[in-house]
């Protein structure tokens, strides 16, 4: 089973992204929403730890958040918008929401 | 056939109602008979502290809650070892009967449920 | 598909309309919605009292208008809501208080809505913090 992982807490100031990298199966998703998209700035900590589940297909964005944070997604980031968002709720067996 | 659900707690124990709606989740479908577990996870392994006093806080004991899951039909119950290791809680005795995972186990037993809730 | 719907936190928390607009987003691309189930602070996103400045977002009343225009199953947990003081009429009259906060079309219920739902949906997908 492939979980899609949701995460809307900036993982500046909270446990919730780490908590979930280190639970992250290699078929799993992860979806940055919320202020979880400031890890996505390039030349973070956040980042740094995000590098390999982008480079394996794994990192999705909630477009509208990293719009108005005028954050560059990095070209292995998938956006998604909503009915993209529903639609990926369905390509994965469940979703997993850090609330 | 019942969808499985597994709950992750993962608050301390004196930080609000969530660990108790957390655990309200695990008995309200425990008492329609569904496939049920509970993975305590970050400072929610801090529930599991025995001896807590919250009357100091004039709180309910939720240890005593927590005991009646497996009454509920709950018992499935797990614990993360690095949250235990990251309190200094690795050779603490704990409260309830409880599996402890590392993070390989706790990615295997996400995957294996049908539903999660991680509150 | 089918989806069941839980929302942990209030009108005001970025989750709340992110819950609101992947819903709408889910009925215009011909699923189903179960129920949606309120739990925790998302009690307070069926608040009937909440007034927004005239220039923000009312997400309160945009979810009243979500569920009513397409007839949904609108749950809200009991507890939660008794405990932070979100009641509709009869709570309110039960417990003798003031006043009434939870209107139409708003349902008082248990914790076995949300598993229920969950089990006859596709997909449970939850709403909640930031």
């Amino acid at each position: 089973m492939a979980t899609l992982h949701v995460v809307s807490h900036s993982p500046f100031s909270d446990g919730r992204l780490n908590s979930c990298l280190r639970v992250l199966g290699s078929q799993d998703g992860l979806l940055l929403c919320g202020d979880a998209v400031h890890g996505l700035q390039k030349g973070s900590a956040a980042w740094d730890k995000l590098q390999q589940a982008a480079t394996n297909g794994q990192l999705y964005a909630l477009q509208e958040d990293a719009s108005a944070r005028a954050i560059q997604l990095d070209p292995q980031v998938k956006p998604v918008d909503y009915p993209g968002f529903v639609q990926l709720s369905l390509d994965f067996d469940k979703v997993n929401t850090w609330l | 056939m019942a969808k499985s659900m597994l709950i992750v707690s993962r608050q301390a124990p004196w930080s609000g109602p969530g660990p108790r709606e957390a655990l309200d989740i695990a008995l309200a479908g425990g008492a329609f008979d569904l496939p049920l577990a509970m993975l305590f996870l970050d400072d929610g392994a801090l529930q599991l502290l025995p001896s807590q006093q919250p009357a100091h806080l004039q709180q309910k004991n939720l240890s005593a809650n927590l005991q009646a899951l497996p009454m509920f039909g709950v018992d499935e119950l797990f614990v993360c070892s690095t949250s235990l290791k990251e309190r200094g809680l690795e050779n603490a005795e704990l409260a309830l009967d409880v599996d402890r995972l590392d993070a390989e186990g706790i990615t295997a037993l996400i995957d294996r449920f049908d539903l999660v809730v991680t509150l | 598909m089918k989806f069941a719907i839980a929302v942990f936190a209030p009108a005001h928390a970025p989750s709340s309309r992110r819950a609101l607009l992947f819903a709408q987003a889910a009925l215009a691309a011909g699923h189903e919605i179960v129920r949606l189930f309120f739990y925790q602070d998302g009690v307070h996103s069926a608040s009937g009292n909440i007034v927004a400045p005239q220039d923000e977002l009312d997400v309160a009343a945009q979810w009243r208008t979500f569920v009513s225009d397409n007839g949904l199953d609108a749950v809200v947990c009991i507890a939660a809501a008794l405990r932070r003081g979100v009641l509709n009429e009869e709570e309110a009259k039960r417990y003798q208080r003031d006043a009434a906060n939870l209107p139409a079309p708003w349902e008082l219920s248990g914790l076995g809505q949300l598993h229920e739902a969950a089990q006859l949906a596709d997909r449970l997908v939850s709403f909640g913090g930031q």
